[in-house]
């Protein structure tokens, strides 16, 4: 009893000295370093979860006791802590945080602050791109991070950039990397993206609005990538939308801008008349005859012809409009953005208009509960022309067709060439080609906060693609006209559930643990049907037509299913691990191998914490990190493991149904692994105005899939089988500095740099084998070999004209000169792959100017230009085709030194066989984008009556100049015309990449 | 409060499901291989589907368009490297055209050796004996009409040395998930022995197979093949075999079942298979689509016909056309040419045989009654015999046909000049000549005569490196 009643006394006590401790209102003004109130600063008592924001004006009001310590923290900002005192007005003056380390970085499934993170991340940040004027979010990440490599694969609008994230990871089951739009993983099946020509297929990235996107994060070691588990292998870019801000004034930011765009390289080639007098030359020489034009039915010099490469070109001129408005209250915030873009690309039918709108809001419900959405919905119709290497690609017929076959009659109608090579102005004008889409990719989630720093997250998204093309050919080039409507809708919903814990223990032990949830559907519809046989080209539609035919109609549904946890831990934060693990399973894996676990380690050390590197006060910050783990790809097909025969009309025989064996089983099959150690510091000097980073990885692929030749008699080509092995090494370094720091002038620069080592390990044991027994996977042009790259090009050496005798001359296996090399002459004569690439990032602020440069370099990688082979020399397809021009020079006399050999010469029609004489050195140096911008002073904004709160008129130019080898006269160096890893670095004519010009403001109110 | 935070948690759990079992998914647009055998109608449609095989444009179509162009009918002037190269003689085992022919007639032959190997031991209800009988005969049929294709092409004929040289392997079995690599990896047979097959599959299928084809629409057949038909191509490998009397034998016995029959008119070419000129065809519809998923490999039609809509690669050769004007009025130059530019801008003429540019769909030719009345003919005068008739009544026939005026008296080279008028562009060309021992250019050197080294085709690339058992063809390969 007596024990009782000290306990109670002592309670009794205890809440007699709460009552009587003296609790008062203070309230002060928020202000930065340049004191403007700061809205939205969070205001907490030290040790309680009781706060509060400072209101519009940067004033607050907060209960709290004298002794009290009221923490400050706003993003950018220093945290600042103050006690309170005797007097209740307590104001406040921030800090701008220099190294901005402390700024939340969004990682998979999560955040994380940036100075704590110990994977490798590329890092692309607001401020980095909000002055970039971009149309298409993938030129946001072009030269901007280490280990990242965007290579836009041709000028043609809609053309899909090739993304690499350090290097190629697979041979056979795509390298590009996993894109991530707030949460939802996008879809990028091939086979929604009607490749018309040339490999490359529509840009996924080109239905996000680069002008709504805040921030751009990639994800590079298994550190980070292992929580996607069996999609991580090629890397993951994480897009992060803007999103509303919390008690800030409403803004709205309207941009308009205008741009031309023009080719950026064309090689030269004949005329008309240049061509008959070449021809006529060749033949006289070769006859020993005078031969005429006329006699080679060229017509006469003087003749009309065509110049059809200038007939393909013209100045697109391009609209673009966008609003975006940002705000929030107390409890919710807001983004909308609206776009609107009428783009015409530089070769003729080449056509974009989208229109595009995005809502992103969340609402604090209660103080336990959040909910929001982010939702992005774009609606896209482009006039499509055909890429390359085909006879409807404006760039490679226009290269070929002769310049002596006329384009119109002399009323101006349409002439038929006369050859399988068509009248591309004819095909251009009179045939449509449209692909219209509309996607939508959001998501809904809400929050709950059960107890202090355990957090639920439920999301759920979609991402839906309606995508369809319709083909009609006129009659005049398709007699009977034809016309073809594709469709495909490839749908995915996902939900990921997850749960997060943070704490701290003890003030020094701060844990982070994730667990969650990831499960998707994705359903692939395809509806491929075309009709021939229309009786006008007034009839447009396929119902019209005698024969309708239906090519596809089917679905291809696939599901995910993934379990994954994360946990971070530090002590002090001084030294960090963290390890993660997934559990995917897949309807695409055999039945032998349904689940895959992936897993990484991470350890990093946060030097600059240490005492004895404060000593040396040099390091504002230095810290050490290494990670190992492994990762997945899982772009493997629909049912690659099943034993299946094929129906439908490739099976059919006179309208009765029929099936055909299509693949044989492999219930093994299975995900490619990576295997990635990741080991780097980070560095920041001189009071934040130098930043060096430093990593080095080594990504070890194994179960690559290979399609293993089957013997010819089983009557199967091929088996998938996951066989390969393969290795990227490399280095990573970004180096970034204040150059100069005054009031009214500010230079960033931003320097990167990567370099990539590739070496297969291993092939599949029936794979070809080379004269040394090396184990090859051979094509036309490249060659991979066991134990060296994946890419090498494999050629015959050409040497040159021999300036004595006109013979072109080539090298022979061992060396040797030779005048008729063979196919057994080839040898390793170049790589696509560049010893280092990066870029360069000047950022200047002098007054109310702003200037940005940007640009990309490559070097030490050779490209092949297949096209040249019919570009060059005499003789391709019978000499019907053009040529360049340098080919007037042919070896006349002894002493000549000539780009084509001797008309008489036995190697005349040899010359432009396959060979190095297409392999050119595509080291470059490109200006990427150099933006000038000037904005309104505040005097100015003022003397307007303050509606605006910013003006900003900008100029953008990109590509605007390209430093190379002569040798690439002409030809675009940033060229392939396939995103598939065999064959990167080979152009047939690949049209080049656009030069842009663009005027525009942009003004904020 | 705290009720309503402990629902939502309950709720997260109850979305938590497990989605493991929903991991199974299954195709919706292919059959799983397993599922074959368990009905008629997939049996059927296994057996369909061999026909659709036979449909590739590389096995009829590109196969009879190189054989053209290898002798003297074709004169081509296209830019495809890999023809070019059989052309002039110089096909190197990686030929990518050439490569097409093996993989996709090994292809057709696995889905017919299914059929023939699997089907005996199906028992079902709505099976009767007599149609189980006929899908293993026409996969039987097709079979050795497959494999006759192959080695005629990639071996020497049988009067190179009188067929024991190497012919093709001869796969039997179908290859399973349970199958050993080394079955599948086999040496060639002999000539003999490929012949030896096709004959014993022929006579099965003669055996089993339907005397009058099925009439369905829209076509006026369902375009599979007939005892006639079986008999045909018999009568082809006997002729080749110089087994005269049983070749003027069988292709007598198809002459007079009166199923088929010599029409008066060369309306048989393309959109109209049920004319009964034609004994067997590869009938190609808009409908039935490219045998090759990505894209159209009939595009043999695009080669035969000049541009627009053609390439124009395969115009007549001059000597073609110079054999025609010798005998001014024949209607199988008059009705079935067209005057046009070649993809080299040369003004010549091209066939019509093949007229469908829109949609690549030109019916493949491959046995039909004018070849029966040229292989009787033939048979009879070598044989010295008259079975059916003579010799120069049967050629007559024909030229009576083609609006020609009848002869008084035939030879062996009146018979092959008529065989070559005929079956132009039609793929007979190549084999009549060698096995005549004829040049296979007019003029032509040592390259092009019989037995020369790229007169056939080595072994392809694919089935050298992945068979270490099989031998390749004498020539630099």
């Amino acid at each position: 009893m007596k024990k009782k009643c000290n306990w109670l006394c002592l309670l009794f006590l205890m809440g007699m000295t709460l009552s009587f401790a003296q609790e008062k209102t203070i309230t002060g003004l928020v202000t930065d370093q340049n004191n403007i109130p700061l809205p939205g600063v969070n205001i907490v008592i030290k040790g309680t979860t009781t706060g509060t924001q400072s209101d519009f004006d940067g004033n607050y009001a907060i209960s709290a006791s004298e002794g009290d310590v009221l923490v400050f923290s706003y993003l950018g900002q220093r945290t600042t802590e103050r006690t309170v005192g005797a007097s209740s007005t307590l104001n406040v003056q921030m800090e701008e945080d220099a190294q901005a380390l402390e700024e939340v970085v969004v990682i998979g499934y999560g955040n994380q602050e940036e100075r704590k993170i110990i994977q490798n991340v590329g890092i692309v940040k607001e401020e980095a791109i909000e002055n970039l004027q971009v149309v298409s979010a993938d030129q946001l990440l072009q030269g901007q991070s280490a280990g990242t490599q965007i290579v836009n694969a041709s000028g043609v609008i809609g053309s899909a950039a090739v993304i690499r994230v350090r290097g190629v990871n697979s041979i056979n089951s795509g390298s590009q990397p996993l894109i991530v739009i707030d949460g939802v993983p996008i879809t990028d099946t091939e086979g929604n993206t009607l490749n018309r020509g040339g490999n490359t297929d529509i840009n996924p990235l080109s239905y996000v609005n680069p002008n709504d996107i805040e921030s751009l994060t990639v994800l590079k070691d298994a550190g980070a990538t292992s929580i996607y588990g069996s999609r991580g292998a090629n890397g993951v870019i994480l897009i992060t939308t803007k999103k509303g801000r919390r008690n800030s004034k409403t803004t709205v930011t309207l941009d308009v801008n205008t741009q031309f765009s023009e080719s950026t390289d064309v090689p030269e080639i004949l005329t008309a008349d240049e061509f008959r007098q070449f021809k006529s030359e060749v033949a006289t020489l070769q006859q020993g005859t005078p031969v005429s034009p006329e006699d080679l039915g060229l017509g006469s010099i003087g003749d009309p012809g065509t110049d059809w490469l200038g007939g393909v070109q013209r100045t697109g001129i391009s609209q673009n409009y966008n609003l975006g408005v940002r705000g929030g209250g107390e409890k919710s915030s807001f983004f909308f953005g609206l776009d609107y873009s009428d783009r015409e690309g530089f070769i003729i039918g080449n056509d974009q208009q989208r229109a595009a709108a995005r809502i992103n809001i969340d609402t604090d419900v209660t103080d336990w509960l959040k909910a929001g959405m982010n939702l992005g919905v774009t609606n896209n119709r482009l006039a499509r022309v055909f890429i390359e290497n085909e006879i409807d690609a404006p760039f490679t017929t226009a290269f070929l067709q002769s310049p002596v076959v006329r384009a119109f009659d002399d009323e101006g109608n349409f002439v038929q060439s006369g050859s399988f090579i068509p009248n591309i102005f004819a095909r251009v004008a009179l045939d449509d080609r449209e692909l219209k889409t509309f996607r939508v990719i959001g998501n809904a989630f809400t929050e709950v906060t059960p107890l202090p720093g355990l957090t639920w997250r439920s999301e759920f998204g979609m991402d839906r693609l309606d995508t369809e093309e319709t083909t009609r050919e006129a009659e005049f080039n398709s007699p009977g006209g034809l016309g073809q409507q594709v469709s495909v809708r490839e749908e995915r919903w996902l939900t990921n559930q997850t749960l997060n814990y943070t704490n701290t223990f003890g003030d020094d032990h701060n844990l982070n643990v994730l667990l969650g949830l990831n499960y998707e559907e994705t359903m692939r519809t395809r509806l491929n049907v075309f009709s021939t046989g229309f009786l006008t080209d007034d009839l447009r539609n396929l119902g019209s037509g005698s024969t309708p035919t239906v090519l596809n109609g089917d679905r291809f549904p696939s599901r995910l299913f993934g379990l994954f946890s994360r946990v971070s831990y530090d002590y002090k934060g001084k030294y960090l691990v963290e390890g993660s693990i997934r559990r995917d399973g897949s309807s695409r894996f055999g039945a032998n191998n349904r689940f895959g676990y992936f897993w990484s380690a991470a350890a990093g050390w946060i030097l600059s914490e240490e005492t004895f590197i404060k000593d040396l006060n040099f390091f504002d910050y230095l810290s050490l990190r290494a990670s190992i783990g492994t990762v997945g790809n899982d772009r493997l097909g629909t049912f690659p493991s099943l034993a299946l025969y094929s129906a439908g009309a490739i099976a059919d025989y006179t309208g009765q149904s029929g099936i055909i064996p299509g693949q044989p089983a492999n219930p093994d099959l299975k995900w490619e692994e990576s295997e990635t150690l990741d080991i780097g510091f980070k560095s920041t000097m001189f009071s934040g105005r130098l930043n060096f980073n430093v990593s080095y990885f080594k990504k070890t692929t194994s179960d690559l899939l290979l399609n293993q030749v089957l013997p010819p008699q089983t009557g199967f080509a091929t088996i998938s089988r996951n066989i390969g092995e393969m290795e990227n090494s490399g280095w990573e370094f970004d180096l970034s500095g204040v150059i100069a720091q005054t009031e009214n002038f500010n230079w960033r620069l931003n320097f990167n740099l990567t370099t990539i080592d590739n070496e297969v390990l291993k092939l599949n044991e029936d794979a070809a084998t080379d004269a040394q027994g090396r184990r090859i996977i051979d094509g036309p042009i490249q060659r991979a070999i066991e134990g060296e790259s994946l890419n090498n090009f494999f050629l015959i050496r050409y040497v040159g004209v021999n300036p004595q005798t006109g013979d072109a001359e080539w090298l022979d296996v061992n060396g040797n000169i030779t005048t008729n090399p063979g196919s057994a002459d080839r040898v390793v004569t170049g790589s696509p792959l560049p010893d280092f690439s990066g870029g360069i990032t000047n950022t200047i602020r002098w007054g109310d100017f702003d200037l940005s440069v940007l640009m990309n370099y490559s070097y030490g990688n050779d490209v092949v230009i297949d096209g040249l082979r019919f570009a060059d020399g005499n003789d391709a397809i019978g000499g019907i085709v053009n040529i360049r021009r340098q080919n007037l020079n042919y070896w006349r006399q002894p002493g000549d030194n000539a780009f084509l050999p001797s008309p008489t010469s036995s190697t005349f029609n040899l010359f432009n066989q396959r060979s190095t004489q297409q392999q050119l050195d595509a080291s470059y140096l490109r200006l990427k984008n150099v933006t000038l911008g000037y904005s309104l002073p505040q005097k100015v904004l003022d003397r307007l009556g303050g509606i605006f709160s910013g003006v900003r008129f900008y100029g953008t130019a990109t590509n605007l100049f390209t430093i190379k080898r002569s040798e690439m006269e002409g030809i675009d160096p940033e060229v392939t015309d396939d995103i598939d890893p065999l064959f990167q670095g080979e152009s047939f004519f690949t049209a080049p990449q656009a030069k842009t010009y663009s005027l525009g403001a942009r003004i904020q109110f | 409060m705290k009720t309503i935070k402990l629902i939502a948690i309950l709720f997260g759990l109850l979305i938590t499901f497990s989605c493991e079992d929903r991991l199974d998914v299954v195709p919706e647009d292919s059959v799983e291989a397993a599922t074959v055998f368990n009905t008629r109608g997939s049996i059927n449609g296994a057996v369909v589907g061999i026909y659709s095989k036979n449909q590739s444009g590389d096995l009829n179509g590109m196969a009879q368009l190189m054989s053209d162009f290898m002798s003297d009918n074709v004169n081509f002037v296209g830019s495809f490297p890999s023809l070019q190269e059989v052309d002039q003689y110089e096909t190197l085992a990686t030929n990518t055209s050439i490569d097409n022919i093996w993989l996709d007639g090994y292809e057709l032959i696995g889905a017919a050796n299914n059929i023939v190997q699997n089907l005996p031991d199906v028992d079902l209800p709505d099976l009767s004996a007599t149609e189980k009988a006929k899908f293993i005969g026409e996969a039987k049929f097709l079979r050795a009409l497959t494999y006759f294709q192959l080695v005629n092409l990639f071996a020497q004929p049988y009067q190179f040395a009188q067929g024991s040289n190497l012919g093709v392997p001869l796969q039997l079995q179908p290859f399973l998930a349970e199958s050993e690599l080394s079955d599948f990896q086999l040496e060639r047979s002999t000539v003999n022995e490929v012949h030896g097959l096709i004959e014993q599959d022929l006579l099965d299928a003669i055996a089993s197979l339907p005397e009058n084809p099925t009439n369905i629409a829209p076509f006026g057949t369902d375009g599979r093949a007939t005892a006639g038909a079986a008999r045909a191509l018999l009568s082809r490998l006997y002729l080749y075999r110089e087994q005269w009397s049983q070749a003027a034998d069988l292709a007598d016995q198809v002459i007079s079942s009166g199923v088929f029959s010599l029409t008066p008119n060369y309306d048989f070419y393309d959109s109209n298979p049920s004319s009964p000129e034609n004994l067997f065809v590869a009938l190609n519809t808009p409908t039935d689509g490219p045998q090759e998923p990505t894209i159209s490999d009939e595009v043999y039609v695009n080669f035969y016909n000049p541009a627009p809509g053609g390439r124009g690669d395969a115009p007549f050769s001059q000597d073609l056309i110079d054999t025609f004007a010798a005998e001014p009025g024949d209607r199988r130059f008059d009705e079935l040419s067209q005057a046009a530019t070649d993809a080299g801008g040369n003004n010549t003429f091209f066939t019509t045989k093949y007229p469908d540019v829109v949609n690549n769909a030109s019916d493949g030719m491959i046995l039909r009654m004018a070849e029966m009345y040229l292989t009787r003919a033939e048979a009879n005068l070598r044989g010295g015999t008259s079975i059916g008739d003579t010799p120069l009544n049967d050629v007559n026939a024909i030229r009576a046909r083609a609006g020609l005026p009848a002869l008084g008296a035939v030879d062996l080279d009146a018979i092959l000049l008529e065989r070559r008028k005929e079956f132009c562009f039609e793929g007979h060309r190549r084999m009549d000549l060698l096995r005549n021992n004829q040049n296979l250019r007019p003029g032509g050197g040592p390259e092009s005569a019989p037995g020369a080294d790229k007169v056939i085709f080595p072994i392809v690339e694919d089935e050298f490196t992945n068979n270490p058992n099989i031998t390749q063809n004498p020539g630099n390969f």
